[in-house]
């Protein structure tokens, strides 16, 4: 049997690709669907453009060089780390007034099951190593305004998923 | 070379036509011989259309992801997600109901293939996803592989392998990849699993490639193994004899294994080994290994392959017909005596210094030397013009660039301009003369 343009094996895998497809879509759907509280983060953005999703505002964050309690100080402690966040006081002006911005406040390995421990990748980058936790890029549409967002101008609203990765929501202009 | 491929197949028609019309073959033998012919090139079921055809898939494709790329907030996250699955779904089950129609089908096919890396970013833009950025064109690879193979036509099988490829370039080459191999400081060893995803990624770049002659595929893998002997990997080389003896025998096996003996040129690889001869010449100039980075020595590893590579192409050299002359055969000793010159002249470069570098680039401009001399002689004899053009602008580009490169002032230069002007012209007479010689041998 001659495979090649067999239209029974071609649907079966354009079936895989869509299927790969929703079942990706379902799983991000159901692993941010939770009621865990939103809070925010200080940001240090600036405005690249990815050649297949647009525009977005590229985010670095003060808790990507996390500090305090048991947090790496070492420039060889890289790979997966969980950082607890918290609010430790700090404070920000928004449209819907103030918000508390929360702060690194421990790290470990294998934290408690408790809420507010964020999953993280320790990576090697600009000199030292910074935590990456899948929320660096925050997409808008191209006549977005915010696209220019200053550094420091902005916050970014997160809350943190069923399996402790951090869930960028959106992108707030401080007052 | 294609322009001259196609002025081949033009003069073959005008010389089948003009057989037929002399009597010695019917018109349908003539057509047939050059349907035949034809039959065989690398494009030959790529007619015009398909390449419209192809290019009209691609601009759609392009058109689609920009429209998704300006990002339409007013549209929620579910009613996108959706439309986009309808429209993969749609596009693909267009491509199949539409497979005997190549005007519909391929450009068709062509929209199916950037469909996954579409929804990746697509989904990417809805969740405001980050992070490695290899895992979308590993994903987006793994994705579209089984469809490119499986369809009757190779286009999708040669971006898939293109697309595998860029991957594996740039994915080994940074630091913070799934597939990195390049440390990020001196001190930081990647993970094993990296080498096997990458060598997984070269099988299958190779493996999908469609084309029957192999030749671009090995380059690529070739190149990219150097690239990474370079590189701050597990298996860098830093001094400069390993350097060298590594880079030459990848460009003589490239050279000896990337076309079919019954090829009629070698190409990419040939030019390669050319170029890299042609760079020996200007050891001239080396004082020693000061430029290389003397941060880190030679890997266990990297001195390992770089020795099995010699003996890998030194093998290959003795027991593989020659490539590098297009007479096979005939122009053997020649050729297989240049290859094995071209990787021992690393050989200087073991402790080396001034002296020995000289000497290096004395070889390099000898063993260029010599193969004009010879293709010229090779081209002369078999009447193959484009040998002899070849084996001119060898001598000539080696000439030039030494006289400019070593003599400096414009009198040495000139003279040496002229000498060597009179030394073509000794080498045109004679090789007149052999070429008249042979004619009378032939109608006495």
């Amino acid at each position: 049997m001659n495979w090649k343009g067999n239209s029974l094996y071609l649907r079966l895998a354009l079936g895989a690709q869509v299927l790969f497809f929703a079942a990706w879509g379902g799983w991000l759907i159901v692993s941010r669907n939770t009621d865990s509280p939103e809070f925010y983060l200080a940001t240090e953005p600036v405005d690249p453009r990815d050649l297949f999703s647009g525009t977005y505002v590229a985010l670095n964050y003060e808790i990507s060089s996390p500090r305090g309690g048991r947090c790496p100080r070492r420039t060889r402690d890289l790979g997966r780390l969980f950082v607890k966040l918290e609010d430790k006081g700090k404070k920000a002006v928004t449209k819907t007034g103030e918000v508390p911005v929360y702060e690194a406040a421990d790290c470990h390995a294998n934290p408690p099951q408790e809420p507010g421990w964020a999953k993280a990748e320790m990576i090697y980058r600009f000199g030292g190593p910074v935590a990456m936790y899948g929320i660096e890029r925050f997409y808008l549409n191209e006549n977005d305004p915010r696209k220019d967002a200053r550094s420091g101008s902005v916050l970014a609203k997160v809350k943190i998923d069923r399996n402790r990765n951090l869930v960028l929501l959106d992108l707030v202009e401080k007052l | 070379m294609k322009a001259g491929m196609a002025s081949y197949y033009k003069k073959l028609k005008a010389d089948l036509e003009a057989s037929a019309g002399a009597g010695i073959i019917t018109p349908e033998q003539a057509a047939a011989v050059y349907e035949r012919v034809m039959a065989g090139r690398t494009f030959a079921s790529f007619r015009a259309a398909h390449w419209i055809g192809a290019a009209a898939g691609l601009f759609v494709a392009l058109g689609i992801i920009l429209i998704v790329a300006s990002n339409w907030d007013q549209i929620d996250a579910a009613t996108k997600m959706f439309a986009f699955l309808l429209l993969f779904a749609g596009v693909g089950e267009a491509a199949i109901r539409l497979d005997d129609k190549p005007a519909a089908a391929v450009p068709l096919e062509m929209v199916w293939f950037f469909m996954p890396i579409l929804g990746i970013g697509l989904y990417a833009q809805i969740f405001n996803l980050s992070g490695d950025p290899v895992k979308p064109y590993l994903v987006w690879a793994a994705l579209a592989t089984p469809a490119a193979l499986l369809s009757r036509r190779p286009f999708g099988a040669y971006i898939c392998s293109i697309l595998l490829f860029f991957t594996l370039y740039t994915g080994t080459v940074s630091h913070n990849s799934i597939m990195s191999l390049a440390a990020s400081r001196a001190a930081d060893a990647q993970p094993l699993w990296h080498w096997a995803l990458a060598l997984a990624v070269l099988v299958g770049g190779v493996a999908v490639y469609p084309g029957k002659k192999l030749s671009l595929p090995l380059g690529a893998s070739a190149i990219w193994l150097f690239v990474m002997l370079l590189a701050d990997t597990a298996i860098k080389v830093r001094s400069s004899a390993l350097i060298l003896l590594s880079g030459m025998s990848l460009a003589v096996l490239w050279l000896t294994w990337g076309s079919e003996p019954e090829d009629d040129k070698a190409g990419l690889a040939l030019k390669t080994w050319l170029g890299a001869v042609y760079v020996m010449t200007f050891f001239w100039h080396y004082k020693g290994d000061a430029y290389v980075n003397r941060s880190a020595s030679d890997t266990a590893a990297g001195g390992a392959i770089a020795w099995l590579l010699f003996a890998g192409a030194l093998l290959s050299v003795v027991f593989r017909p020659q490539r590098l002359l297009p007479a096979g055969d005939k122009d053997d000793m020649p050729a297989k005596i240049l290859l094995t010159a071209s990787m021992l002249c690393s050989f200087f470069l073991f402790d080396a210094n001034e002296a020995t570098a000289k000497a290096l680039a004395i070889v390099a401009n000898l063993i260029l030397a010599a193969f004009g001399t010879v293709s010229i002689m090779s081209g002369a004899r078999d009447s193959n013009e484009k040998q002899i053009n070849l084996g001119v602008a060898v001598l000539t580009l080696t000439a030039v660039t030494r006289f400019i490169d070593i003599f400096g002032t414009m009198l040495k230069s000139g003279m040496a301009f002229i000498v060597t002007g009179l030394a073509f012209g000794a080498l045109a007479y004679f090789v007149n003369k052999g070429r008249k010689a042979l004619i009378e041998s032939v109608k006495k």
